[in-house]
């Protein structure tokens, strides 16, 4: 038994995510090419597609990283959003990339843009590797798409159900039966 | 406004499912209002409003209407058709239609399977008091 006898289905091949964060890295090479950015991630799921992403990037950046508590984690303590690890330095007029790892309702990154706005920023752009929009709850504008996937629930690249799967290779759909799910009607 | 199923302090949510969504919305400091707007969607003779259709949530910061459904068919094929004459009437109104298996995903993303198993036991989604009774109206047009 392997992790991936939980994958019912491989969504994004290693080859197809290679390809695409390969031509990201180029666009944003391009569009900043006179700046300096700094990428922002929010730990841990964008994690994989930071560490690709950078080495796709032939740009003079920096990274930091975010961690804020997730609902259903918080449910015994806060009542509302934490920052469980803050930026380390300061982005007052820096040019901000945000690097998620998948959008789907928008809440976290909601907040998170609100959060980054207040720092006062010279601008703040949005790349994601995944893009989920029928979850949507808020109006986002994505810069950088790696990929618009279809309304399934994936793992790997980073990418977990309950802390697992974030070492798969590839981006799969997980087998409902792990989650105790129902598979969505298509 | 923050979420309480009780009403004791807030809303009285006609679901525990309504309760969670306000409470998540709460969590990442989204504004909301509960069924704070009443959409006429059917009209008799005489002009008199005989159904309405108003949804559970608003969001003003985006300007989005929420309509949560759990788990009765009939429930879900109600709000469906209300929902395609709401867009029918009120084009520039944006309405969202969460269903079960919309919330359910939530409820995974946020391993709450423990409540989602709560909901499921409970009898589907309250119906509004405003339109148990109304007539139907007919298919709005594609």
């Amino acid at each position: 038994m392997t992790i991936h006898d939980d994958v019912q289905e491989v969504l994004l091949t290693e080859d197809q995510i290679r390809g695409r964060v390969a031509e990201l890295g180029v666009e944003l090479a391009h569009d900043y090419s006179d700046r300096q950015p700094v990428l922002v991630s929010v730990l841990k799921g964008s994690i994989v597609f930071l560490a690709d992403l950078i080495r796709a990037t032939e740009l003079p950046l920096s990274v930091d990283l975010m961690e804020l508590s997730s609902y259903g984690a918080a449910m015994e303590s806060s009542g509302q959003v934490r920052i469980l690890k803050d930026l380390s330095g300061s982005i007052e007029g820096r040019d901000l990339i945000v690097v998620e790892d998948i959008i789907d309702t928008g809440l976290t990154l909601n907040y998170l843009l609100r959060y980054l706005h207040e720092r006062t920023p010279a601008s703040v752009h949005i790349c994601c590797l995944l893009d989920k929009p029928a979850r949507r709850l808020t109006d986002i504008h994505i810069d950088y798409r790696g990929f618009t996937i279809p309304d399934r629930f994936v793992v790997g690249y980073g990418l977990d159900f309950d802390e697992h799967y974030r070492n798969l290779p590839y981006i799969g759909v997980l087998r409902p039966s792990v989650y105790g799910g129902a598979e969505p009607r298509t | 406004m923050a979420a309480d199923l009780t009403g004791a302090t807030g809303p009285r949510f006609a679901h525990a499912s309504e309760a969670e969504l306000a409470r998540i919305l709460d969590f990442y400091q989204v504004a909301w209002r509960y069924e704070p707007d009443v959409f006429p969607i059917s009209w008799n003779a005489s002009g008199a409003v005989v159904e309405c259709f108003a949804p559970d949530f608003y969001l003003p910061e985006i300007d989005l209407y929420l309509e949560l459904t759990t788990l009765k068919q009939s429930l879900v094929r109600k709000k469906n058709r209300k929902l395609r004459w709401m867009r029918l009437l009120y084009p520039e109104t944006r309405v969202k239609l969460l269903y079960a298996r919309d919330f359910r995903a939530l409820m995974v993303k946020y391993g709450r399977l423990d409540f989602l198993g709560e909901v499921l036991g409970a009898n589907g989604h309250g119906a509004s008091p405003r339109s148990a009774t109304a007539p139907q109206p007919s298919e709005p047009a594609a």
